[in-house]
């Protein structure tokens, strides 16, 4: 929000309350008329069918235009994008066939060479050299022991397919980022245009926009690396232009001052001054592309994601929680080398000796492993392969307990799961139906008045009027209602465990383990599992939304209270505050705008959810966008995907008005 | 002080810098005079206000000003860090601010140095590149770059600390590589934006004498900022006050001590013990009698009354050839130290 | 991998295509597409497995059953070896009118969906598999939320089985739910056979489904054209769809332009025929007992020869 809005909000706060109280019995009065004199007004209350915009039609008519007629003059724009997959194949093939797959080499038509891929051995080895290099002896073993899980619990071919996907589209995703983010920290005008899109990126459900991709990268794994990229990078362009607009103006002035030319200061002084931001960008590169696993193996990209998908179509539902683990493993894993380079004095040599192997210990090191490693492989086939008769399962256990659970404990489970059906969910979600389209629009849009002024009014009204314009007003009502009711459970239950945590030194250890767990693991393995204890419908879709999205909630709640002050503390405790009071008098209030953002995160985790729960079978936009996939029609998947972004923009928009309100009001901003 | 033997290395005239919409415009409609209210109405920020000085080869020259009285705007506008509003900035008889971006690139990298008050050291390069990165952007060779910064070093004593990353160092110890580092060019003019600002007041102390260590081996023209009078009159050959964007007076530490323009420096200059600020030369009475040892004339009070106060009889002054030009009397520098300043 | 170790560095091969005699037409791989369940898994594998002894490069694709025709008309795939008249005809028939697609003929193999229940289900409702038992057990199969009514859990809604219709049609007491995904519809049946609980779904064959499970399919009145589309039909004159599903052929499809590129390799998927048993007992295998895919493949390449070699003719 710029400067004008801010202000706005600032005199709104100045307001006395009471007036707002007024104006909301009175907003709520009038929707109570709507509702009661909906004969009168029938247009007011549902979206009359006949003015709905076609929007979607016109979304799908020019996307056949970009697809079969776009000319850029000298190519077609499929053209110039299938030489853009064309490209990005070579990289993806090589880093396939190193992990995964070997090469082979053809020459004429008889003879083929054969070169076989890197042993287990070699890629442990070298991933725990540059565990090593990255964060000492601890982070090594850590690495390590992860990587042997890959190869004890038989799941290293998929997660070499699934590796190989990721070293070549995080790299891609990082350069893209950097750049757009420069072009943005150089431009207002570029930034201007750039913010807006990487808010749709971040929240337009990656299932809308992944067959217009698919008719234009192919069907394939380039089509599912180009899917991940475009989820993956919004964060690294955000981490560029904030890290590069953090540079302390002092650093760019003596950098102008030492005669820097533009391209000098940027590359030698800007970039290099805002490593540690950058790096958590890159950081979440890794991990958001790691979340694509699963969705990348419906197009195509096979490996862990693949596995998962499968072996949970097939019930086996050990074996799919073994290779959700398997990816969960690999997330953390370079998750944390990544936090260690970040984390690490800078990579600058000291002194270069002349030698290569003196200058570059670890790169020698790690050839020597590959290729001592390979030639071993060669005599040993163990050493290579993993032999199979070593490897485990624990797959018939989660299975066994999976069916123990539902044999012994599914009336209980049942008896909870009716009674909340019966007195939450189904009477909130009958509520939110029936409640006139134009009162709610009306309702957002003064919320966003009194949060932020006019501008904010204007943004949340007309975003809420779009669902109701392009008739998806039902699915986005009820889209609501799940996520609202699954935000406010996983708020009822993540922010005690985050403020426990946050008071309990081995608590917070133990919780970051889960929390970490919880966002990695590809909510496709539990999800089955709840569907078998809690049958198809609106409440496993809600289980799944709140397991998700519980993450954000204990993070934030802990790390709000974890930043107050100490001297605030120190005050409370002068008072004499009890701990009870010091947490409801002291902590809470001053960690309230930070668990709000919170909120804002757990709300937006909670929409990206929608979709995978329309696999269980709801009927909210998240299936909108799951049938427009199936039946590969661009504009129904589109426009679906901007009601879920608009809802996401809508939420993030007041709450986080709100929050900075908040924040300034205790000087905390 | 002004010695007509002495050129000018840097000046300002007329300069100014607005902030806030259409300044430019602002200003040749009011022709330069512009009162504090019209500015105000115009939603305008008076940052700099018709600056006209100069500084000579080798002075030390201090922009004196509190936190908001538009020094650091000042400096930044000398150095085309900031773009001027109106005016001229004449260096080495180029005006500055009709320099091209390809001229002004050369004149950085080859004849300006600055110090930051925050150190602005590169977190990523150690001390030793650090110092040797103005000639990198210059194009200079590894070798020789790294030769010359190894000198540099050495001259502010951080010899040993080449490979230490700014981190490690304390913050005088960072200062001295910002030093080493605005140095390593061999700047024609040297900028040093409150530089000891940020340390503790007992570097500070020792930060100054090493600065006027250098100063002494070098000879640069400086331009120094300060919000601290005290610091401002222990370094300076002559000092400028600035307030609100106008700088109010310009003289050495003595003139501004015995005739401030306005109550403003009055105000900094009255608790300022006087022993602080005159040199022998400025109370010396001429030679007349019999004087037992010497003293130089720039010694200040301070530091030269023991041995007057202890001396049986008065103590002969004498120029920076030797030449004897006055005695000083127990009686005087008695006068100065318990503030009956008369001279 | 083992074969892979076998030949480890540089190890030459000759191409085993000429073992056949025809040499094939083009290198370059075909594409087959793989999709989420094991039939249509091993089907394409069996199929690949036959086009690499012929000697040509054979690639597995990932990829949407219904949203793969925009890649199979496009020539990014080439030959999906299940497209099931039940749920994909409509699809089919609108990407075979852009005349970038060919009809490769049927499979063999017959699929039957139905709404399904288990047997011990049949002690609580007598009447059945007859439909007309239905609405006297509505309560028998029903839940807290649907009480009174009874739960039928259908397949996702682009599944396209019109169960909303038919139990509007024959005016069943039934709430038709759908499942998200093929996969949770199972997790639930699984989930109610293990507890013995009360479950009416749709099933089809060939799938693992009904042979672990022991059930029955509901017998509606038999499926015809007119049901589907002329309201009059049937015994209620006012809608259609008042019969039960139909069961169909799975049929073959491809790239048009494929034909041209490998014409042996097309002639041979157009042969390729398999029984719903031979098929039922492979997936079983593989879903049931836990074996690999590509050893069952493995195995019945070995064991059928005669019958692949056959697909194989080319003239």
């Amino acid at each position: 929000m710029d400067a004008a809005t801010v202000a706005d909000g600032v005199r709104g706060q100045r307001r006395p309350i009471p007036i707002w109280l007024v104006i909301w019995a009175v907003a709520l009065l009038l929707t109570a008329a709507l509702y009661l004199f909906q004969q009168l007004w029938p247009w007011a209350v549902t979206y009359p069918e006949a003015w709905t915009v076609p929007l979607r039609f016109w979304v799908s008519d020019f996307m056949k235009w970009l697809i079969n007629s776009f000319d850029l003059g000298l190519f077609t724009f499929k053209e110039f994008t299938r030489s853009i997959a064309w490209l990005l194949q070579w990289p993806l093939d090589f880093a396939g066939g190193l992990l995964a797959s070997g090469f082979k080499l053809a020459w004429g038509e008889e003879a083929e060479w054969f070169i076989p891929r890197l042993s287990w051995l070699a890629v442990t080895a070298v991933v725990i050299l540059i565990g090593y290099q990255s964060g000492g002896i601890r982070l090594a073993l850590l690495v390590g022991g992860c990587f042997l899980y890959l190869v004890i619990f038989g799941q290293w071919d998929s997660a070499m397919v699934t590796l190989s996907s990721i070293v070549i589209a995080v790299p891609i995703g990082v350069v893209l980022g950097v750049f757009i983010g420069i072009l943005g920290f150089r431009s207002r005008r570029a930034e201007r245009l750039i913010v807006p899109i990487l808010d749709l990126m971040q929240t337009v459900p990656v299932f809308a926009y992944l067959v217009p991709v698919l008719f234009l990268f192919g069907f394939g794994p380039v089509a599912a690396m180009v899917a991940t990229i475009i989820y993956a990078t919004p964060p690294m362009v955000r981490c560029a232009m904030l890290s590069l607009k953090q540079v302390p103006t002092e650093i760019v002035e003596f950098g102008q001052m030492v005669g820097c030319s533009r391209r000098q200061l940027l590359w030698k002084i800007q970039i290099p001054s805002a490593r540690p931001t950058l790096m958590v960008g890159v950081n979440q590169v890794i991990m958001l592309s790691l979340n694509m696993v699963i969705i990348a193996s419906m197009i195509g990209a096979g490996g862990l994601g693949f596995d998962v998908l499968s072996s949970l179509k097939r019930l086996r539902i050990g074996e799919g929680i073994e290779a959700g683990v398997a990816i969960t493993v690999l997330a953390i894993a370079l998750d944390r080398i990544s936090q260690g380079f970040a984390n690490r004095p800078p990579s600058e040599q000291r002194d270069r000796p002349d030698s290569f192997i003196a200058r570059y210990p670890y790169t020698t090191i790690a050839l020597g492993i590959v290729i001592i490693t390979s030639l071993a492989g060669t005599f040993i086939e163990g050493l290579h392969t993993f032999p199979e008769r070593l490897q485990v399962t624990t797959g018939t256990w989660w299975n066994d307990l999976v069916s123990w659970i539902n044999i012994n404990f599914f009336d209980e489970l049942e008896a909870i799961k009716t009674w909340l059906l019966l007195n939450v969910l189904i009477p909130v979600k009958r509520f939110l139906l029936v409640l006139p389209w134009l009162a709610v629009v009306g309702m957002v849009g003064l919320a966003g008045y009194q949060l932020g002024g006019w501008r904010l009014a204007l943004f949340t009204g007309s975003l809420a009027l779009f669902m109701a314009v392009t008739g998806n007003w039902e699915k986005s009502m009820i889209s609501v209602y799940l996520c609202g009711i699954s935000v406010i459970i996983a708020a009822l239950i993540g922010i005690p465990i985050g403020i426990y945590s946050a008071r309990h030194e081995r608590a917070h250890r133990v919780v970051q383990v889960v929390v970490d767990t919880l966002q990695t693991l590809p909510s496709f393995v539990y999800l089955i599992p709840v569907v078998m204890l809690f049958r198809v419908g609106d409440f496993s879709a809600m289980i799944a939304v709140v397991a998700y999205a519980l993450a954000p909630a204990i993070r934030y709640t802990d790390h709000g209270i974890r930043q107050i002050p100490p001297s605030l503390v120190e005050a409370g405790k002068a008072f004499g505050c009890s701990r009870r009071q010091m947490l409801w008098k002291v902590q809470l209030p001053i960690a309230l705008p930070e668990i709000m953002l919170g909120i804002n995160q757990v709300i937006m985790m909670a929409l990206a959810m929608l979709v995978i729960t329309a696999l269980v079978g709801t009927r909210d936009l998240g299936q909108e966008v799951y049938i427009a996939l199936t039946k590969a029609d661009t504009g129904r998947g589109i426009v679906a995907g901007l009601c879920v972004a608009f809802i996401a923009m809508i939420s993030d928009r007041l709450i986080s008005a709100w929050a900075q309100r908040k924040k300034k009001e205790f000087g905390l901003a | 002080m002004e010695s007509p033997e002495r050129s000018v290395k840097i000046s300002c005239h007329d300069l100014w810098k607005l902030f806030g919409d259409n300044a430019k415009e602002y200003l040749t409609e009011h022709n330069g005079s512009v009162s504090a209210q019209s500015l105000k109405e115009a939603g305008l920020i008076g940052a700099v206000c018709d600056a006209n000085f100069e500084v000579f080869e080798g002075e030390i020259f201090i922009i004196m000003g509190l936190s908001g009285s538009g020094k650091s705007t000042l400096v930044r506008c000398m150095s085309r860090l900031i773009e001027p509003t109106a005016g001229k900035v004449m260096f080495e008889n180029q005006d500055l601010l009709k320099a091209s971006e390809h001229e002004l690139i050369d004149i950085r990298r080859h004849k300006m140095g600055m110090v930051f008050q925050h150190f602005a050291l590169l977190p990523h390069l150690t001390v030793l590149h650090n110092v040797a990165f103005p000639l990198e952007i210059q194009g200079v060779d590894r070798a020789s770059r790294e030769q010359r910064a190894r000198e540099i070093i050495e001259l502010v004593g951080l010899e040993g600390r080449e490979n230490y990353y700014p981190r490690e160092l304390s913050g005088g110890q960072q200062q001295r590589v910002g030093i080493a580092r605005s140095l390593a060019v061999e700047p024609d003019i040297w900028f040093l934006d409150e530089p000891f600002s940020a340390l503790d007041p007992l570097i500070r102390r020792e930060m100054q004498d090493e600065f006027l260590r250098l100063q002494n081996l070098l000879h640069k023209s400086i331009v120094f900022i300060t919000h601290d009078f005290d610091e401002a009159i222990r370094l300076a050959d002559r000092i400028a006050i600035m307030q609100d964007g106008h700088i109010i007076q310009i003289g050495s530490p003595e003139q501004l001590v015995l005739e401030p323009a306005t109550d403003y420096v009055a105000e900094f200059t009255r608790e300022i013990p006087r022993a602080k600020i005159f040199s022998a030369g400025a109370i010396m009475a001429p030679p007349t009698g019999n004087t037992l040892g010497k003293v130089s004339a720039s010694t200040k009070i301070e530091d030269l009354a023991e041995t007057v106060v202890n001396s049986k009889s008065d103590v002969a002054v004498v120029d920076s050839d030797g030449r004897t030009v006055g005695q000083l009397s127990r009686r005087a520098v008695l006068d100065v130290l318990v503030g009956k300043s008369t001279a | 991998m083992k074969a892979y170790c076998r030949s480890v560095f540089l190890a030459a091969l000759l191409a085993s295509g000429t073992a056949l005699g025809a040499a094939p037409e083009s290198k370059d791989p075909i594409k087959l597409t793989i999709h989420d369940w094991t039939g249509q898994y091993i089907t394409t594998h069996i199929m690949g497995r036959v086009l690499e002894e012929m000697g040509y490069n054979v690639e597995y694709q990932q990829a949407d059953y219904i949203a793969q025709f925009a890649g199979l008309e496009s020539g990014d795939l080439h030959v999906a070896m299940e497209m099931w008249e039940t749920t994909g005809k409509q699809a089919m028939d609108e990407s075979l009118k852009t005349g970038k697609t060919v009809d490769l003929g049927e499979t063999g193999m017959k699929a039957i969906e139905e709404w399904w229940y288990p047997l011990y289900m049949k002690e609580k409702c007598p009447g059945l598999p007859d439909w007309k038992a239905l609405n006297d057990c509505a309560e028998a199969f029903s839940t807290p939320e649907t009480h009174p009514k009874g739960r039928y859990l259908g397949g996702p809604v682009t599944w396209a089985g019109f169960d909303d219709e038919r139990a509007e049609a024959l005016g069943l007491d039934y709430e038709v739910v759908h499942a998200g995904t093929d996969a949770a519809l199972f997790a639930e049946i699984q989930s109610a056979y293990e507890r013995k609980a009360p479950i009416l779904a749709w099933v089809y064959t060939p799938h693992w489904a009904p042979i672990k499970f022991k059930g029955e399919w509901v017998e509606f009145p038999r499926y015809s054209e007119e049901c589907y589309n002329d309201p009059k039909w049937g015994m209620n004159t006012e809608k259609a769809y008042d019969c039960g599903k139909p069961r169909g052929w799975i049929k073959k499809v491809g790239w048009k332009d494929g034909e041209a590129k490998w014409p042996c390799a097309y002639q041979a998927v157009r042969n390729f025929t398999i029984s719903n048993q031979a098929m039922g007992e492979m997936v079983g295998e593989v879903d049931l007992d836990g074996k690999k895919v590509d050893d069952v493949v493995e195995n019945w390449i070995k064991n059928n020869e005669d019958t692949w070699t056959k697909w194989t003719q080319c003239s």
